[in-house]
């Protein structure tokens, strides 16, 4: 593991409820790097992304990841280990009885911020970076699917994270916009995050190729890994 | 959905909350001033006994007067009226409708003393010490009670507290369920809210504040509404002349019961509130979609 390394998993066995889907799971990302997490439905992705954000516990093996080790941590840590990842959902999971501007405001809340300008300043700064600058004061609702994920993203970056975490961010969306947000954030991962993005959009990544890892019959099989094996 | 619409959801949510606490709280409320006035109708019932002492006929107005201030000194009388032969016979014969002296040719009826008795000794144990004694007294003829009345009495009041009390015990724990689920029907419907800020690094204390906080607001204007119900409630029963007794406007009962009132509302807003709050925290998704 190297000095980049943000996300770290050795020897991992990952469950749906009582059922392992993949076992003996084992791959880095620095810094900077930008993932696919692919595989059939089922195979074990999102139970593997929920994993890392701490909303399945971590049962067998070991995750160490923006600093914290899974395997130890305790319930009131998961909350300061997710302000230092930035999650990002299929279903957008924006607090829709507020604004957008609000939904920022209350990460940053929830997170420490206390100065009114350095909130609207913040917000204003991620709103530009995911292109919605002027749709701060619009409901979630009054938004399109692809303009909420982007929302979503921007909630994201509030924090400044060192890991992004996106689950099917483009499965409720069309090919057109589902490039949009997959260029995001390969924009983002180029800042220096690792962004490690769970999809089964072939066409996307087909068009933005990157470092893969696959989930199949219980594995996760690393492409670079696999480059790595086949040029030797 | 527009904003306007959510935020008057969001009122009306809140106002069914309101609702249903006030009108929990007026009924807990009324049954808790049944519970702190039970006391003042037993006494008053128990007060209504009366003994009453027969005199000789031959005893001298002194002695008569002597008697009745050592009874008056007495622990256990609250009042004594002294009867005379004459006022005995006048009443008879208003009960009777007749003039039975006329028919009789002499009045049979003997003085007496009536006393009534403090409620700590309208009891059996005690009467039959308060006749003991009186009938050391050689003026004293006869002294006559209503034995099976006073026993039946006392063991009705005893049945009818233990009946209140468990009541309202019933009572609270059903106020305490129709108010919990009330409120956590209210939360459910924020369950997927709260996970995503669970989700977004918020600790449990942030997400559980401003749900709390507006719990205990619903508790208190709930209680205010209650409060005024009850106020109304005993405003209405103050004028009917059978209630005004108990002393129902007394200021200190009614300090203790919208006191009673309030706490009950924040307390059990709040309790039920932070419960609601915490199962949703604690729920994985998969049990978010189920419930």
């Amino acid at each position: 593991m190297g000095l980049d390394t943000i996300i770290s998993l050795e020897q991992v066995s990952i469950f749906q409820k009582h059922t392992m889907v993949l076992a003996n799971v084992s791959f880095h990302i620095d810094k900077g790097e930008f993932v696919y997490l692919v595989g059939k439905t089922g195979s074990g992705k999102s139970s593997l992304m929920r994993t890392l954000y701490a909303d399945v516990p971590l049962k067998h093996g070991k995750i160490t990841i923006a600093g914290y080790d899974l395997s130890t941590i305790r319930r009131k840590e998961i909350p300061y280990l997710r302000r230092k990842l930035g999650i990002v959902f299929q279903d957008f999971q924006l607090l829709y009885d507020r604004n957008v501007n609000e939904n920022l405001f209350f990460v940053m809340r929830a997170t420490g911020w206390k100065n009114k300008n350095e909130m609207q300043d913040r917000a204003q700064e991620v709103l530009d970076k995911v292109g919605l600058a002027t749709k701060g004061h619009k409901m979630p609702h009054e938004l399109s699917g692809g303009e909420q994920q982007r929302v979503s993203i921007a909630r994201a970056l509030v924090n400044d994270p060192e890991v992004i975490l996106a689950d099917e961010p483009t499965g409720n969306l069309d090919p057109d916009t589902s490039e949009g947000i997959i260029r995001l954030l390969i924009d983002i991962s180029k800042n220096g995050r690792a962004v490690l993005v769970a999809t089964h959009d072939v066409l996307q990544i087909n068009r933005n190729p990157s470092r893969t890892l696959r989930c199949e019959n219980g594995d996760v099989n690393d492409s670079v890994a696999v480059n790595e094996s086949t040029s030797s | 959905m527009s904003e306007k619409y959510s935020r008057l959801s969001i009122r009306s949510s809140a106002l069914t909350i309101v609702i249903s606490i006030a009108l929990v709280l007026t009924l807990l409320g009324i049954t808790s001033l049944v519970v702190l006035k039970a006391k003042s109708v037993s006494d008053y019932v128990k007060e209504n006994i009366t003994v009453t002492v027969f005199l000789d006929e031959t005893a001298k107005d002194a002695d008569i007067i002597a008697l009745q201030k050592s009874i008056d000194a007495s622990p256990y009388r609250r009042a004594t009226v002294y009867v005379s032969k004459e006022e005995a016979a006048k009443k008879l014969q208003e009960d009777l409708g007749e003039d039975f002296i006329k028919t009789l040719g002499f009045n049979p009826l003997q003085p007496s003393i009536e006393i009534s008795l403090r409620a700590a000794y309208a009891n059996n144990d005690s009467i039959a010490w308060i006749e003991k004694e009186l009938r050391e007294d050689t003026q004293v003829k006869d002294v006559y009670y209503q034995k099976s009345m006073v026993s039946a009495m006392n063991e009705n009041i005893n049945q009818i507290t233990i009946g209140i009390l468990i009541f309202s015990g019933l009572l609270l724990l059903i106020s305490i369920g129709l108010i919990n689920n009330t409120i956590r029907l209210a939360i459910y419907s924020k369950r997927f809210l709260i996970r995503t800020m669970n989700l977004v690094g918020a600790t449990q204390g942030f997400i559980r504040r401003p749900f709390v906080l507006s719990g205990i607001r619903n508790g208190i204007f709930g209680a205010i509404v209650a409060i005024a119900l009850i106020s109304g409630i005993i405003y209405g029963l103050d004028h009917v002349p059978d209630f005004h007794f108990i002393g129902i406007t007394d200021l200190k009962t009614l300090a203790i019961l919208y006191g009673l009132v309030t706490v009950l509302g924040i307390f059990i807003a709040w309790i039920c509130t932070a419960l609601a709050v915490r199962k949703y925290l604690r729920q994985d998704i998969d049990s978010l979609y189920k419930n």
